[in-house]
């Protein structure tokens, strides 16, 4: 077994560029969407051969064992070389969900079916009148002697259609006098009867987020993770390092690059009021590239992230909101064609670009929550 | 006209504007509104031509056509009242393209080409579409590379290549610019004639833009339209016009993409409150609220520039100060809109999505708020400098 963690980072830097170089499909790089389970799966299965699914498991459960600045260096190649996000909700959370408050069963049963690829997780927190207050949740879980009885509905839930199980949080005690205080986290089957899962379209045109209905649907008592009614308590600590991908720059700096493509081609850099804009967001970006290192070094250190780190989810998403926004201004006649339009022999879709930049600020926590958590616990506003 | 008779003919105006604006909004509705617009998506055409029959009978085909042509001869203000209103309908027919622009140009060019064509396209039975701007994009009419030459049977040859042509795939025919010896000219080019190529490319809304090409494209000197300055002056003036009526669009869907906002933060409750009870949202709420009154206020200015000296460069300035603004509040709208209902705002079910499409596909038709902007000042520093000299 090779201690990662042992090596140089230059070294592994270079280890990790060349697999990605010499293995990813090229024409999946950069996808302008995310990408489905059939379109991603011979990535997904070449990275569980080398044994790289996991990056920041433990070797004990079959990940790399990487420390923090291993694991952000992976990703960092990662998304120099445009390789696509794989439906990861089993690696990035429930892993290590699992490694930290599962049971023995738990572990033996699940880690090792995520590794093989033949579980693939989605979210399940998410309900039509719990967005921005997630804890008003709705689901109910009754215990019936050793199962639980699942009813409700969960919705916006990503890659639900392509998933083969569910983690999620559900009211267990609805007489709880705090709402946070009634909720449990469960893991569940999706081909349990009962559940009917409907893909909705987004305005891209894609197909990628769901709702989950549930109906009566049977889950062993066994499936829970934690304490009965704690789930709330689990469900937050696994927010730290969500914020802090949300908050990479490598989205922006990618749509600045097409940016200057289009750019160049439509001569637009003789333009001082273009090259004013064009700089300002160049700017921009390299302090978001700036304020992210900060943050990465407390990862680094092994140090947890204090409330702050929501000004890097609320930059880098609006960040790249106005790149977009520059992108579609800087096409002109072609800003609102649909799919990659050809700009001097470099095709550029300029639309999805746009697209994808408006969710960002409403998924991982609405910017408007990002703010009000800043307001209270950073800067100590009354409330 | 004393001032009595003139107020009183101002208000009789006004009344009519306002039952022609709800005799349109109420025909859109009984149409299907955007459940219409959603069907229509990517189908070919683009737009429903029995629709387009019952336009012409209503007479919104015709509205600031003269009379001589069978045309009711009212002014670009009516004409607005119709825009707006199906702008704010997302009504997919191409009223602005194939009426205001593309029979536009016919109107001001006049001559034999106009007399033939003009009628049967305000009885709806002909769709014209003007073939103008080039593939680099250029919003300058007078930036033309396409080539008008005499061949040697006494016709003449079009080459070249138009991109961004509307509802292409459903045109009869096609307007183009071309250069020849006296500069720019219009020629009328029937879609199937032998030598037009189009591809197609489908909008954010589902409709289609055509690149046409054109290779040794035969026509006869009775399909040109008009040459010269003249020719120039019937585009500019057709061009300007059209860019008012999609403002007058932008405000309609302003108006509409504002309210659906408003309904909705007023009943999503979050927190136990409705989120419109939060005070970031009500801040933001007001700012659209302001720059929808903003695009109001230059759409107006424009109209109003545009009934008392269309061809003047106060008019061409309050068109680019007009789509500047409302480009940009739309955009600004439906951005803002989709933030404020969270992830129901992404979808494509929820019908957000079909307005911010209509957004981004009139803002960036006829000059975008940059491009309009930068036109705005070239011709305030022209008009300082006629001023000064
Ligand atoms: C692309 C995408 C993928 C997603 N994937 C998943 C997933 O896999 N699993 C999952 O569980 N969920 C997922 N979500 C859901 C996401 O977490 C929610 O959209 C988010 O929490 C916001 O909730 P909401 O959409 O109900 O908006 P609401 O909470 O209804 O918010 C509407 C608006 O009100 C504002 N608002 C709300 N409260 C306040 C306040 N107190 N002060 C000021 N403003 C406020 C919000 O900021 C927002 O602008 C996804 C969402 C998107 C868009």
């Amino acid at each position: 077994m090779i201690d990662w963690n042992a090596m140089g980072d230059e070294e592994f830097r270079q280890e990790v560029r060349t697999f990605f170089e010499q293995n990813y499909p090229s024409e999946l790089r950069y996808p302008p969407h995310r990408l489905r389970w059939a379109e991603i799966k011979g990535w997904y299965m070449t990275l569980a051969a080398k044994g790289w699914l996991a990056p920041t498991w433990p070797t004990l459960y079959g990940g790399m064992g990487l420390n923090p600045t291993k694991f952000l260096i992976f990703i960092e190649e990662q998304e120099r070389w445009g390789v696509a996000r794989t439906p990861d909700m089993g690696m990035t959370m429930v892993g290590p969900l699992l490694i930290k408050h599962g049971t023995e069963e738990q572990k033996s049963y699940y880690l090792p079916k995520i590794l093989r690829g033949e579980h693939l997780w989605c979210q399940g927190y998410s309900e039509p009148n719990a967005g921005s207050d997630l804890a008003s949740l709705k689901t109910s879980a009754i215990i019936d002697r050793d199962e639980f009885v699942i009813n409700g509905q969960k919705t916006w839930t990503t890659l639900a259609q392509d998933a083969t199980h569910i983690f999620m949080l559900v009211r267990t005690d609805p007489q709880a006098k705090k709402k946070q205080e009634g909720i449990s986290f469960l893991l569940v089957d999706c081909k349990s009867p009962g559940i009917t899962v409907r893909p909705i379209p987004n305005i891209a045109g894609n197909e990628e987020f769901c709702e989950v209905f549930f109906d009566n649907v049977r889950a062993p008592r066994a499936n829970i993770v934690g304490e009965l009614n704690k789930g709330w308590t689990i469900a937050k600590a696994m927010l730290g390092f969500e914020r802090i991908t949300l908050g990479s720059p490598k989205q922006s700096q990618y749509a600045l690059g097409r940016l200057e493509i289009l750019a160049r081609q439509r001569g637009c850099f003789d333009d001082p009021v273009f090259l004013d804009k064009f700089t300002a967001l160049q700017l921009d970006v390299a302090d978001l590239v700036s304020v992210y290192a900060r943050f990465v070094d407390i990862v680094k250190r092994g140090e947890t992230l204090g409330p702050d780190v929501s000004l890097l989810k609320i930059w880098a998403t609006e960040t790249y909101s106005r790149i977009s926004s520059l992108m579609v201004e800087t096409a002109g006649a072609a800003g609102a064609i649909v799919g990659k339009v050809d700009f001097g022999g470099e095709p550029v879709d300029v639309l999805s670009s746009f697209y994808y930049a408006r969710p960002a600020p409403i998924y991982g926590g609405t910017n408007e929550i990002q703010r009000n958590i800043i307001a209270k616990e950073v800067l100590g506003l009354p409330s | 006209m004393n001032a009595n008779a003139m107020a009183a003919a101002a208000a009789d105006r006004a009344d009519e504007r306002r039952l022609l604006k709800e005799s349109v909004a109420a025909f859109v509705e009984r149409c299907g509104g955007a459940t219409r617009a959603r069907a229509m998506r990517g189908r070919s055409p683009g737009f429903d031509r029995a629709v387009w029959r019952e336009f012409a009978d209503l007479g919104w085909l015709a509205v600031t056509l003269p009379e001589q042509y069978g045309g009711l001869g009212l002014s670009l203000t009516e004409m607005a009242v119709i825009a707006e209103e199906l702008g704010g309908a997302l009504a997919p027919e191409p009223v602005i393209e194939a009426i205001t622009l593309a029979a536009g140009v016919l109107r001001h060019a006049g001559g034999s080409v106009a007399d033939e064509l003009l009628p049967p396209i305000a009885a709806g039975e002909i769709i014209p579409t003007l073939a103008w701007q080039e593939s680099d994009g250029n919003f300058d009419p007078a930036h033309v590379a396409a080539t008008a030459t005499a061949d040697t049977t006494g016709g003449i040859r079009l080459n070249g290549s138009k991109a961004f042509v509307p509802h292409a795939d459903a045109a009869d025919g096609f307007i183009v610019t071309a250069r020849d010896e006296q500069g720019l000219a219009l020629y009328w080019i029937p879609a199937d004639a032998p030598g037009v190529e189009i591809v197609l490319r489908p909008l954010a809304t589902g409709a289609m833009v055509g690149c046409v090409s054109m290779k040794q494209v035969e026509v006869a000197p009775t399909q040109r339209i008009a040459a010269g300055r003249h020719a120039a002056d019937a585009l500019h003036l057709a061009i300007d016009e059209a860019t008012v009526m999609a403002s007058a669009a932008l405000v309609g869907l302003i108006g509409k993409a504002l309210n659906m906002t408003l309904d909705y933060i007023k009943v999503r409750t979050q927190f136990g409150k409705p989120i419109g009870s939060f005070q970031a949202i009500q801040h933001r709420a007001v700012d659209l609220y302001i720059q929808c009154e903003l695009a109001q206020g230059a759409l107006g200015d424009a109209l109003a520039a545009h009934t008392e000296a269309p061809r003047s460069k106060a008019a061409q300035a309050a068109t680019s100060r007009a789509k500047a603004r409302c480009s940009d509040v739309a955009l600004l709208i439906c951005r803002e809109a989709v933030q404020m209902h969270g992830a129901i705002g992404f979808t494509d079910e929820y019908d957000l999505g079909l307005y911010l499409n209509r957004a981004l596909v009139l803002a960036a038709w006829l000059g975008n708020s940059a491009q309009h902007r930068r036109r705005y000042a070239a011709i305030g520093n022209a008009s300082t400098q006629e001023a000064s000299a």
